[in-house]
């Protein structure tokens, strides 16, 4: 019966075209960087110039894995957060709006088990996304750059920073980096479930959900709250990105997991607790 | 099977229904009546458990919809105003779907009700395509589906043309004499309510203002409907007489206790008053329903 369920909410999101909209831009983005890097002779020039100010051959790091990191540290930034944020918002609140929800409570279903299935969903879309960020990476990449080359990571906030691995780690550390940042995703996606439980429309709960992450990141980049960084949710968010280190970070990575594991549980409580009081009216 | 005691519900500092009490038998058809916002549907809404009540018990087939809500609705179909479904998908998926919601349904018994509202050939179709009859029998058919024993139906009619409202019409009476379901109606359509149901509730700004059949409401007990060559002068004649105590309407007259029509007539004729009828006046839902509404 829950399956059952569970496969009904997935059709619900999938079926519809927006859902797509997500999917079809990372991919419209992906490729754009993609012809650019390889078309454009100043950045790739500045690309080369980089892995080569770092003491390392540029034709063998120019490849489909460095490549791809750059695309999953630009997407991830940017257009990851918002589609997984509309979708979240969209998940309670739309269907309030559209009046669907009235004809589902009028069937015996705890408010909780809906909730919970619509979440669930959510997490399958923010799993769905960031697979397709992967795969779509390094399937453009890998049409347009050598595919074996090692994979060469700057970190964009300290360019010191360098993470360098030969192709089989290399991809490790990738596809280890994009497991992390499923729960980036959920995390992201749970804030905006949450507010799409409050009397709202699917756009505020999408618009409030982003406008925190964005507050978080502006607070957290001014250098005097560097030592309150374990209280911002980015530091959490953004953990994915150190699996590129040259050292791996481990009890960051297991304390950022415990973390985001903790909010998004946090934000599908209180959601489910604002829409357990609330009335469903027309 | 649908039981309220002292109900109340307030948004904010505005009272929606106020001390409701509301008893619906099994086998009834029971309509639900009153203005916009006078708190049908809010009623409605805490019948199903999509609106919580601020006071009051309420209980569907025995069960406590508040505290059980899961078992309280295990036997109901529903079917609001203007119904929404999932327009992107088809008529089959929305019907799987929501029945999934009550419990696991097999394929044949979503085909049967199909069938049985007559969407068959359509149902693999997108619900965009859909006209509003069709859509307002895809919901009939998600409220079938469960194979429920109450049906509660909030302005079922809604945006039906005359032909669609008297399908609907016909629709609910053959669900209850093939089915027997316990039916709630609720309808501005007056003239439906009155060939639908057996008994009614009527609400005025959240306060129950009658409760009975649909006999007793349109029964008059006191007016006479009558019709002569000169209204005014005959109700001249007979007030002259002290055997009437009112008017209404320019054929209507409240005759005195212990006053007979035969001595109207005697009176009218003796006065060359020609009579061309008398008779008790058997009033519409409508008149009884806006004279109860002025009244309060």
């Amino acid at each position: 019966m829950f399956f059952y369920q569970l496969k009904n909410e997935l059709w619900k999101l999938f079926g519809k075209k927006r859902t797509y909209i997500g999917f079809s831009m990372l991919l419209l983005a992906q490729l754009i960087i993609i012809l650019m890097l390889r078309f454009y002779p100043p950045a790739h020039r500045g690309l080369t110039h980089s892995i080569e100010a770092s003491g390392f051959f540029g034709a063998q790091y120019i490849s489909m894995l460095t490549i791809a990191t750059i695309m999953a540290f630009v997407l991830a930034y940017t257009l990851l957060p918002l589609y997984v944020a509309l979708v979240g918002g969209d998940l309670v609140s739309k269907e309030y709006e559209d009046g669907t929800l009235r004809m589902i409570l009028s069937r015996p279903v705890s408010r909780v088990r809906l909730l919970f299935l619509k979440w669930l969903a959510g997490v399958v879309f923010s799993f769905v996304l960031v697979v397709s960020l992967a795969a779509g990476g390094l399937i453009f990449s890998g049409l347009m750059f050598p595919i074996t080359g090692g994979s060469f990571t700057q970190f964009p906030d300290d360019p010191t920073n360098i993470g360098i691995f030969p192709f089989q780690e290399g991809l490790q550390r990738f596809l280890l980096a994009h497991a992390f940042m499923v729960l980036k995703a959920v995390t992201i996606m749970s804030l905006a479930f949450m507010f799409s439980c409050f009397n709202m429309k699917p756009a505020a709960a999408a618009i409030l959900a982003l406008s925190i992450i964005l507050i978080d990141r502006i607070l957290m980049e001014i250098p005097f709250f560097h030592d309150l960084k374990e209280y911002f949710l980015g530091h959490y968010l953004n953990a994915w990105q150190t699996f590129y280190f040259q050292h791996l970070w481990y009890w960051h990575l297991v304390e950022s997991a415990a973390m985001l594991c903790a909010f998004s549980l946090t934000f599908l409580i209180i959601g489910l607790a604002v829409f357990q009081v609330r009335d469903i009216k027309s | 099977m649908i039981s309220l005691r002292n109900v109340q519900k307030i948004f904010g500092t505005r009272p929606a229904v106020e001390n409701l009490d509301l008893e619906v038998s099994r086998g009834e058809i029971f309509g639900l009546l009153g203005h916009n916002g006078a708190g049908k549907s809010t009623a409605i809404g805490m019948m199903l458990g999509q609106v919580w009540p601020t006071a009051g018990e309420i209980r569907i087939c025995s069960h406590d919809v508040t505290a059980r809500r899961q078992d309280a609705l295990q036997k109901v179909g529903a079917i609001f105003e203007s119904p929404v479904f999932y327009d992107y998908l088809s008529g089959w998926r929305n019907l799987e779907i929501l029945s999934h919601y009550t419990a696991p349904t097999s394929k044949k018994r979503i085909a049967e009700v199909i069938e049985w509202v007559g969407l068959t050939g359509r149902e693999k179709s997108k619900v965009k395509t859909y006209s509003h009859g069709m859509r307002a029998r895809l919901a009939l058919a998600q409220a079938l589906l469960p194979q429920p024993e109450l049906l509660i139906l909030d302005e079922p009619s809604d945006g039906l043309d005359p032909e669609g409202i008297h399908e609907m019409r016909q629709t609910i009476l053959r669900l209850h004499k093939e089915f027997s379901l316990t039916i709630l109606l609720s309808s501005h359509l007056l003239n439906e309510v009155e060939q639908l149901c057996t008994r009614i509730a009527v609400l005025n700004h959240g306060k129950k203002v009658f409760d009975g059949t649909i006999a007793t409401a349109t029964k008059n007990q006191n007016w006479t409907r009558l019709r002569t060559s000169d209204f005014e002068l005959a109700t001249e004649k007979l007030r002259g007489a002290k055997f009437i105590r009112d008017t209404r309407d320019g054929n209507l007259i409240a005759l005195n206790e212990n006053v007979g029509t035969d001595e109207v007539v005697r009176l009218l004729v003796a006065e060359k008053i020609s009579v061309f009828e008398i008779a008790p006046h058997q009033e519409t839902l409508e008149d009884f329903y806006l004279t109860l509404m002025n009244k309060n």
